[in-house]
């Protein structure tokens, strides 16, 4: 991307924030979501994120999948996972995966 | 502190006698809400600070990061866009990821706006904008009926000011720390690890969990698709699934009754 492209991108951005965030306050009053559309609302973002986590975890960088013991970013992310899981600390949690990553990528390369 | 009273303010207090005031200085509710506040400040902080490293890791200058972080201001979004920026996906494709992941506001915000909804336009729109997870969950913990009452205005102040404040430092220490870091220690991985680190708590029910593995799984077998689309394709699919799931737990739960 050349840099007014990322610029552009950053404004969009900055309208989806605005556009999440700040439209009911601008609209105010009270404003009752139906309860089927709440849903989706709710199921959307996790969703996402999991369509982020997915191929960050699972593909190469040249796009095929790797359910093998070298693919450090699958091992690294199921521990960290498991790690989270067990003691629900952010912050543990990005370190125990980032050490986990860095100790097999330095041991097997 | 007496103030000029607006027009819609004038007109309030002839109909209904001394309704409270929401937006007037409460010195309490001010501290009270950075009191509040303050425990997760740190762990805001470091959040910043792990998005920073990962949009500086992620091939975007420090120029670019700190105008990101400035203006966007929504950690969860940011790192969504970080991979589709780095493979050059359109803006549409990355804008749209943005406001998908960002949905979850619309809910804090249908519950946050009647609370303020006699405050000027601007601030309404510059308090929305603000106002992230965090910043919902303590202040309906603190005022969850509609009603008005004196101080509101003041706590959520408390509560975001220095919440803004300490993500901004945060991503900013990131951005130059991640500067400062040779590529190969893989940081940029630590954004993938806070991805993991907000979604496990959000599939705490099972309609959420099949929706997200769903969601997973075809956007690794959709990868390919133009545009970077196999991540919008994920949230569709996952997200029907999760529709579907649910639907036919209450239809179990109703033929039970």
């Amino acid at each position: 991307m050349s840099d007014l492209e990322i610029w552009l991108t950053i404004v969009a951005m900055t309208c989806a924030t605005a556009i999440t965030r700040s439209s009911f306050w601008v609209i105010g009053g009270h404003i009752t979501i139906p309860t089927r559309v709440q849903g989706m609302l709710r199921y959307a973002p996790v969703c996402a994120l999991a369509a982020i986590i997915g191929p960050d975890l699972l593909l190469d960088p040249q796009g095929t999948v790797e359910f093998s013991l070298h693919n450090y970013k699958l091992l690294a992310g199921v521990a960290a996972i498991a790690y989270y899981l067990f003691r629900r600390s952010m912050l543990e949690t990005i370190m125990f995966g980032m050490v986990c990553f860095t100790a097999l990528r330095l041991i097997f390369s | 502190m007496l103030r000029p009273l607006l027009p819609w303010q004038a007109h309030h207090m002839s109909t209904t006698v001394s309704e409270p005031d929401v937006a007037a200085h409460h010195e309490p509710s001010w501290r009270a809400g950075l009191k509040d506040g303050m425990p997760p400040l740190f762990g805001i902080a470091a959040w910043g600070m792990v998005v920073g490293v990962a949009m500086v890791k992620s091939g975007l200058s420090v120029m670019q990061a700190l105008g990101m972080t400035l203006v966007v201001f929504a950690g969860s979004a940011q790192l969504a866009a970080l991979p589709l920026i780095a493979a050059a996906a359109p803006i549409w494709v990355i804008f749209v990821t943005s406001v998908v992941v960002n949905l979850r506001f619309v809910i804090f915000a249908a519950l946050m706006a009647p609370h303020f909804a006699k405050l000027p336009l601007l601030q309404r729109f510059l308090f929305g904008f603000g106002t992230g997870d965090l910043t919902t969950a303590l202040y309906l913990q603190r005022f969850p009926s509609e009603a008005p009452e004196v101080g509101k205005l003041s706590y959520l102040r408390g509560l975001l000011y220095p919440n803004w404040f300490a993500w901004q430092a945060g991503s900013i220490a990131g951005i130059f720390l991640g500067s400062a870091v040779p590529a190969e220690w893989g940081l940029g991985f630590a954004g993938t690890l806070a991805i993991v680190c907000l979604a496990v708590p959000m599939v705490a029910t099972r309609p959420a969990l099949v929706g997200a593995l769903v969601a997973a799984v075809t956007a690794v077998l959709a990868h390919a698709l133009p545009y970077k689309l196999g991540l919008l394709a994920g949230v569709v699919v996952g997200m029907v699934t999760a529709m579907v799931v649910e639907g036919q737990i209450e239809r179990r739960k109703a033929a039970n009754v």
